[in-house]
C-alpha cells in the first residue's frame, strides 16, 4: 500500500516526535509498503498558528497515497479519505495548559478567539478521521474532555526491542534520556546523597542546556558523591543503551508531568529492568505499577533514595520487578505488529 | 550555522533532482560547523487552478531555528525566510518557456492568464527578497533573465560519487545510461544498429513505465539486432553502473533539450569515455563538442549509425576523445566542498 506519514517539525530539533515517525516508516517499509515521510515545518508563533493550519489543510495528498497517518500536531489538519491520526499531543497551551505559566496567550478577546478557532479546527480534522489513536491514556482523556472524541490507545514501541539483553543485576541505577531540567536528573543526584547503601548512578544523554550539566556536576561534587555518579553527556546510540542497561540494577525516569510513559521505561523493560519513577511524572505510572514493575516514590530525594536502597539491598526484588516489567510490555501490546495492524485496519 | 534545504516533492518519484537534494543535504551535514536538514513539501500542479493553492500553502508556512535556507524548486522557494539562497533547478516552466512553445497545462484563456500572472508575481517577489540566486545551468539563468529580468550565477551540480568512475580498458560496447523513455530516445540507437553492423550496444537504466521497456524490447526484435544489444532495464546500483561505464568504448546520451550536462555525460567523462549525443540535446552540448570530447550528430538513426561505426572502428580515437572529456570536466572544477562553500557564503 502507498502510505504517507505526515508530521510537523521544528527544523533541526530532534525529539520523540521524530522517532515515532522514522521508526513507523522503517517498520512499514519492512512489511513491503511504499512509504513517504512528509515533515511540514511548523512554529508556535501565535499569529501564524491559524495560517499554518490552513496551509496543512490545503495540501493535496489523495492522488499520491492510499492512506495517510498523521503524527505531530497540527499535521492532522491534512485531508484524506483514509486519514488515520496517531495523536501524540494537543497544542497544549491552548488546551490543558491554558492560562498556566506555560501559556503565552493572554486571556482576552483575541486570545480566546484563537483558542476557540484552533479547538474547532481540531474538532473538524479529528472528527473526520477514519480512526484516531493516542499514545497514552492522558492524551486520550484530553481528547474526550476537550474535543468530545473517543480514541484508542496505541502505545509507541521502540525501534528494535530485540537488541536488548538481560544480564546480572549490578549496583548501578541508570538514567538514559535527554538531560533537561524537566527530566529532573538533579533529583536523582540529590537522591543518591540520601542513600544508605553504596548504590551508584549513571546519567546518560544529550542536553540542550550546558548550564544544567554544569550545575549537575557541581551539585554532585558539593554533595560529596561525585565518585558514585557517572556522566555520559552525549548522544547515546541504541547499542550503548543495550550495553548500559544489560547489567543495571534498575532504570530511573523522573520527568515532570510527561504525557506518555516514555521510551526509557520501555527500553528498561526489554532489558528486564524495573523503573524508579515519581508520583508527579504524568504518564509513567500508566506503565509502572508501584512495587510490581518498579517504584513510584514521592518526588523528594529521601523517598527516591529509599527506592534505590531497597533495590540495592534486594537483587531478587530487582529481578522480579524487571521480569514483571518485561511481561507488562507484552501484555500492553507494545510491539510493531500490533501497532501496524491497527493503523492499517 | 543551521541550514535548511527546501524543495518540492512528488511522492514516490526519485530522479536526478532528488539525488541532488539528498547529496546536497549530506554534503552540508559533513561540513564542519554546519547543522543541516532537508525539507520536502508535496506538490500537485494539476489542474492548473491548483497552482494558486500550492503557492498559498508555501507562502503561509513559517520557519524557525534556521540561519540559512537553500531553496531548489517552485513553489517551495516561496516559503518566506530572511536569509534565503536559491539554487534554482527550475521554475514552473509551464508558466514560462514551455508556455511559449505551447507545452503548458495552464489554459489559454482569461483564467489561465490570471494564473500565469500570479505565478510570475509570486516568483518576482521571492527573487527580490532572496539573498542570492544560483542556477544549475546557463539555460536556467538565461530563462530567468529573459522572463523575470533577474541576474543569477551558474553553479553546476557536481557528480555525487566521482571516485566510482575510473577508466578501465574498453570492452568495445557503446553504453546508453539514464532513465529509459521516449524523450531520452534510446530507440534511435537501436534503429541505428542495422546501419552500423560492427557496433555492440548496452542499454542500462530504469524505464519510466513498463511500457517504455516493452517498446524497446519489441523494437530490438523488429530490427533483428538482438545479438548485438543487451537490455538491462532497471535501476542499477551505483557500483554496477560505474563498472559498465568504466569498461565501455563510449557512452551515448540523447535527451531532448536537457538543461544541464546530465549526470550520464558527467559520469562518462569522469571515466574518460567519449559521449555520443545529438544536435538538439540542449545543455549536454555545453561540454560535448564534436570531434573534441565526443561526437554530435543529427538525431536520426542514419547519422547516429555513422558516428557509432566511427567510434567502433577507431577505439584509439575514442579513447583520445574520452581523455579530452575528462579534461573538460576537470576544467569545470565541480566538487561538493566548493559548491557547498558558495551556497553558504
Amino acid at each position: 500500500m502507498k502510505i504517507g506519514i505526515i508530521s510537523t517539525t521544528v527544523p533541526l530539533v530532534q525529539g520523540g516526535g521524530r522517532f515515532i515517525v522514522e521508526w513507523l516508516g522503517e517498520k512499514l517499509l519492512e512489511r513491503g509498503h511504499l512509504v513517504e515521510i512528509i515533515y511540514i515545518p511548523y512554529t508556535d508563533e501565535l499569529d501564524r498558528i491559524l495560517p499554518q493550519m490552513v496551509s496543512i489543510r490545503m495540501m493535496k495528498l489523495d492522488d499520491y497515497f492510499e492512506q495517510v497517518i498523521t503524527i505531530r500536531p497540527p499535521a492532522h489538519m491534512v485531508q484524506h479519505p483514509r486519514k488515520v491520526v496517531w495523536f501524540i499531543h494537543h497544542l497544549r497551551f491552548l488546551y490543558d495548559l491554558w492560562q498556566t505559566p506555560y501559556c503565552p496567550v493572554a486571556d482576552d478577546e483575541p486570545g480566546r478567539a484563537l483558542r476557540a478557532a484552533v479547538m474547532s479546527a481540531d474538532n473538524v480534522a479529528l472528527g473526520e478521521a477514519h480512526k484516531v489513536f493516542t499514545n497514552s491514556r492522558v492524551v486520550g482523556d484530553r481528547l474526550r474532555h476537550f474535543n468530545g472524541l473517543d480514541s484508542e490507545i496505541l502505545y509507541p514501541p521502540i525501534l528494535r526491542p530485540e537488541l536488548f539483553r538481560a544480564g546480572a543485576y549490578g549496583d548501578e541505577i541508570v538514567s538514559i534520556c535527554r538531560m533537561e531540567h524537566h527530566k529532573r536528573q538533579h533529583l536523582l543526584v540529590e537522591a543518591l546523597a540520601h542513600t544508605h547503601t553504596p548504590v551508584r548512578l549513571r546519567l546518560c544523554g544529550q542536553s540542550s542546556d550546558p548550564g544544567y550539566l554544569t550545575d549537575l556536576r557541581a551539585h554532585a561534587t558539593r554533595l560529596g558523591i561525585e565518585d558514585r555518579v557517572t556522566f555520559e553527556t552525549r548522544w547515546i546510540t541504541e547499542h550503548e543503551k543495550v550495553d548500559r542497561l544489560e547489567n543495571a540494577l534498575a532504570s530511573a525516569y523522573l520527568p515532570f508531568d510527561e504525557d506518555s510513559y516514555g521510551y526509557p521505561t520501555i527500553e528498561a523493560a526489554h532489558a528486564r529492568r524495573c523503573t524508579v519513577t515519581v508520583s508527579d511524572s504524568g504518564g509513567v505510572p500508566e506503565f509502572v505499577t508501584d512495587s510490581v514493575t518498579g517504584f513510584i516514590a514521592e518526588p523528594d530525594p529521601g523517598a527516591v533514595a529509599h527506592a534505590f536502597d531497597r533495590l540495592y539491598a534486594d537483587r531478587e526484588l530487582a529481578r522480579r520487578m524487571g521480569d514483571a516489567a518485561c511481561h507488562r510490555v507484552a501484555e500492553l501490546g507494545v510491539n510493531w505488529d500490533v501497532v501496524i495492524d491497527k493503523l492499517l485496519a | 550555522m543551521k541550514v535548511l534545504v527546501l524543495t518540492t516533492m512528488v511522492p514516490f518519484v526519485h530522479g536526478g533532482a532528488e539525488e541532488l537534494f539528498d547529496h546536497l543535504v549530506r554534503n552540508l551535514q559533513s561540513t564542519p560547523g554546519i547543522e543541516a536538514e532537508g525539507c520536502r513539501i508535496p506538490f500537485t500542479w494539476n489542474p492548473a487552478e491548483r497552482l494558486l493553492d500550492e503557492m498559498a500553502i508555501a507562502r503561509q508556512l513559517r520557519l524557525w531555528n534556521v540561519d540559512r535556507v537553500i531553496a531548489l524548486k517552485f513553489p517551495a522557494y516561496l516559503v518566506p525566510w530572511q536569509n534565503k539562497v536559491l539554487w534554482l533547478l527550475h521554475q514552473y516552466r509551464q508558466a514560462y518557456d514551455l508556455l511559449d512553445v505551447g507545452q503548458s497545462n495552464i489554459p489559454d484563456d482569461a483564467r489561465g492568464a490570471q494564473i500565469i500572472a500570479a505565478i510570475r508575481t509570486a516568483d518576482n517577489a521571492t527573487f527580490a527578497e532572496t539573498t542570492r540566486i544560483y542556477t544549475n545551468a546557463p539555460i536556467t539563468s538565461r530563462r530567468l533573465k529573459h522572463h523575470n529580468g533577474v541576474e543569477s550565477i551558474v553553479l553546476r551540480p557536481p557528480l555525487n560519487d566521482p571516485e566510482l568512475f575510473v577508466a578501465a580498458e574498453s570492452d568495445g560496447y557503446v553504453l546508453a545510461t539514464g532513465r529509459v523513455n521516449a524523450g531520452k530516445r534510446q530507440h534511435l540507437l537501436v534503429q541505428a544498429l542495422r546501419h552500423s553492423p560492427a557496433t555492440r550496444l548496452v542499454i542500462a537504466g530504469p524505464p519510466d513505465t513498463p511500457d517504455d521497456a516493452d517498446v524497446l524490447r519489441r523494437l530490438v526484435v523488429a530490427e533483428g539486432v538482438g545479438e548485438r544489444v543487451t537490455l538491462d532495464l532497471r535501476f542499477l546500483p551505483r557500483t554496477e553502473l560505474a563498472r559498465l561505464v568504466n569498461s565501455a568504448l563510449a557512452v551515448a546520451y540523447l535527451p531532448f533539450d536537457e538543461d544541464s550536462f546530465g549526470y550520464c555525460t558527467m559520469e562518462a567523462f569522469q571515466a574518460s569515455k567519449p559521449v555520443l549525443t545529438v544536435t538538439d540535446a540542449g545543455g549536454v552540448l555545453d561540454i560535448v563538442r564534436h570531434g573534441d570530447t565526443g561526437l554530435v550528430t543529427a538525431p536520426d538513426p542514419q547519422s547516429l549509425a555513422v558516428a557509432l561505426s566511427a567510434l567502433t572502428a577507431a577505439p584509439g580515437r575514442a579513447a583520445r576523445l574520452g581523455r579530452a572529456g575528462h579534461a573538460a570536466m576537470d576544467a569545470e572544477a565541480l566538487n561538493w566542498p566548493a559548491t557547498v562553500g558558495k551556497l553558504l557564503s
